[in-house]
């Protein structure tokens, strides 16, 4: 019986770190020195995505929203499979149409001399000429622990009070990168409904993080691209997108070789339900720090959903 | 209240005649919209060059579907009175503002009999990228959007459906030229080129979708490379990064400029220095 524990922490100033995720390799860390050590041993940390707390509503799964809440200021119940990934995917496709929506996602950029940080809000402006004030948005960044064995499944939930106040990429010990929590939720995932899945025949899976090829790290085992990935047909246009990037685990960096996240390929198994409950506890090296979370679609879904609404009305 | 333009309207286009008119009319169909004029009030004429004529074979309303909303604005949206578009990217106001005769430079923009000059001039133009698209949707770009016109209309007269098309990407070493193929190219900068083509040959790419759709952060986020050195310099990952958030596409093209012109302008900023923390 897999639990989750999904977090929302609202940040309170500006973030200097990795610039898709906050790394789970991170939160790790930053909550590693404040638990215990069966804890500290057995907990898995996904990234944490970033989110701008936003009015809007979840354009698929089963998720409902309070009427006049805004999103990303507290966690929606989860009741599908679907519902997990309602933060997860950066262009959050749940901004409200009724207000400039890239406008509201785009994530407010600051400079400090010679770097640029991600800002914790922004003031949003109207046009010049126009009637109205500026109105801020705030960002959030959501994530989620689980436990990888059973045995030590009741060092969940963690306590809010180990959670608050976490720090997080550069500069932190100079203020940058703090973490207020928001909300906290425990979600079994054997209890989610996965029928939309099961009704599907064919399926693509969606990398919501990069997948580890290589890993300099002590230990850590080189990774094939799993057979269950239909990599076949994406030779003709390029191949998958690889990448380099660095664990950095304290003084220590390692390069690690992945397999890009935002791709996504023809899934190739015949237990989509089972890989799904897998991409989400993740697959791969490095993923109790967040790297090889997935997610399975069922092909005649698509993540873009004014596509849906073209077809339907016959635009193609 | 004036709709100005309403993307899956009857729009008064038609798919007749698609090989007679020439690409001149994607380049020259919205600029009313620059010079504070909405389409039933426009100008068919600006000075000697006709304007503000119908795009054939939907281009143009493909071209708005991938950058904003289907439908009519929401009525909830406040009726913005301004078509000046509103910047992404802190600190760009002031460039936008560093501009001399507009409507010269506008002119300079229809007047061109040479398609593939008039293509070149769009993608170095700088007064077009002032104003947005829709009044409705600030943060479009007018510039980006006729671009975008120009290709959609380019690839379907060449027999290319929109499910054909793809986004492939070039890139180009410093102080050379970038990648142009007439009117598919959509965004030249110093360092890499973008292009919307039926034919990206051996360019890394990745399809549009099936239908036209706020679709670039997927499309982005599935080409099988990225233009530019993401692994080297933070910058550019943090461009990465802000383009798997944005949706519409006319918006992108112009952050994308928006970045790199800011990186190519600013001693302290430019990729070789500083910016890789």
């Amino acid at each position: 019986m897999t639990r989750v524990q999904q977090l929302l922490f609202s940040m309170d100033s500006p973030y200097l770190g990795h610039p898709y995720f906050v790394t789970g390799h991170a939160l790790y860390s930053a909550l590693a020195r404040r638990v215990d050590a069966v804890t500290r041993q057995s907990i898995a940390v996904s990234h944490g995505v970033f989110l701008p707390q936003a009015y809007g509503s979840p354009v698929e799964g089963t998720a409902s929203v309070r009427p006049g809440a805004k999103l990303g200021s507290s966690l929606p119940d989860v009741e599908s499979y679907a519902d997990l990934f309602l933060f997860r995917d950066a262009a959050h496709r749940w901004v409200s149409a009724s207000r400039p929506r890239d406008v509201t996602n785009t994530h407010p950029l600051q400079r400090y001399r010679d770097r640029v940080a991600f800002a914790d809000s922004a003031l949003v402006s109207r046009p010049t000429g126009t009637q109205g004030t500026a109105r801020r948005v705030s960002w959030a960044a959501q994530c989620y622990v689980h436990v990888g064995d059973d045995a030590s499944a009741d060092v969940l939930p963690l306590d809010e009070a180990v959670l608050d106040g976490l720090r997080v990429g550069g500069s932190r010990n100079y203020g940058f990168g703090e973490l207020s929590l928001l909300d906290s939720q425990v979600i079994a995932l054997d209890e989610l409904e996965y029928s939309r899945l099961r009704a599907a025949d064919d399926y693509r899976l969606e990398l919501v993080t990069p997948y580890v090829l290589a890993s300099q790290f002590p230990g850590a085992d080189g990774q094939d691209v799993p057979w269950w990935w239909d990599v076949q047909g994406r030779a003709a246009s390029g191949g998958l997108r690889r990448r380099a990037t660095r664990l950095v685990d304290g003084a220590d960096v390692y390069d690690l070789q992945t397999v890009d996240h935002g791709q996504t390929v023809p899934y190739a198994g015949d237990n989509s339900v089972e890989t799904a409950k897998n991409g989400v506890t993740r697959v791969g090296t490095h993923s109790r720090y967040g790297f090889g979370e997935l997610r399975v679609r069922p092909a005649d879904t698509d993540r873009v959903p004014e596509r849906a609404e073209g077809r339907a009305r016959g635009e193609i | 209240m004036v709709v100005s333009d309403v993307p899956d309207g009857v729009t008064g286009e038609s798919n007749d005649g698609a090989d007679e008119v020439s690409v001149l009319v994607a380049y020259r169909h919205d600029v009313h919209k620059a010079r504070g004029r909405s389409h039933e009030h426009a100008a068919e004429w600006f000075r000697d060059v006709p304007v503000n004529e119908s795009v054939p074979v939907h281009a143009d309303r493909d071209a708005a579907l991938l950058s904003r909303p289907r439908g009519r604005p929401a009525d909830t949206l406040p009726a913005h009175e301004s078509q000046r578009r509103v910047p992404l990217l802190a600190g760009e106001q002031s460039l936008l503002d560093d501009v001399g005769d507009a409507d010269a430079a506008l002119y300079e923009l229809v007047a061109m009999e040479s398609p593939a000059a008039l293509h070149e001039a769009w993608l170095d133009a700088s007064v077009p990228a002032l104003f947005s698209e829709s009044v409705y949707y600030p943060a479009t770009s007018l510039k980006y959007h006729t671009v975008l016109v120009a290709a959609l209309l380019d690839n379907y007269r060449a027999g290319h459906a929109f499910e054909e098309l793809w986004l492939a990407v070039t890139s180009h070493g410093p102080g050379e030229a970038a990648t142009v193929v007439p009117h598919r190219t959509v965004l030249t900068t110093p360092w890499f080129a973008l292009h919307v083509t039926g034919e990206p040959g051996e360019w890394p790419a990745a399809r549009l979708g099936d239908v036209p759709a706020q679709s670039f952060a997927d499309v982005w986020a599935r080409l099988p490379n990225h233009p530019f050195d993401v692994d080297g310099q933070r910058w550019w990952r943090v461009l990465d990064a802000q383009l798997r958030r944005i949706r519409s596409w006319s918006t992108a093209l112009q952050y994308i400029e928006a970045v790199t012109t800011a990186l190519n302008t600013d001693e302290s900023a430019t990729p070789v220095a500083g910016w890789s923390a």
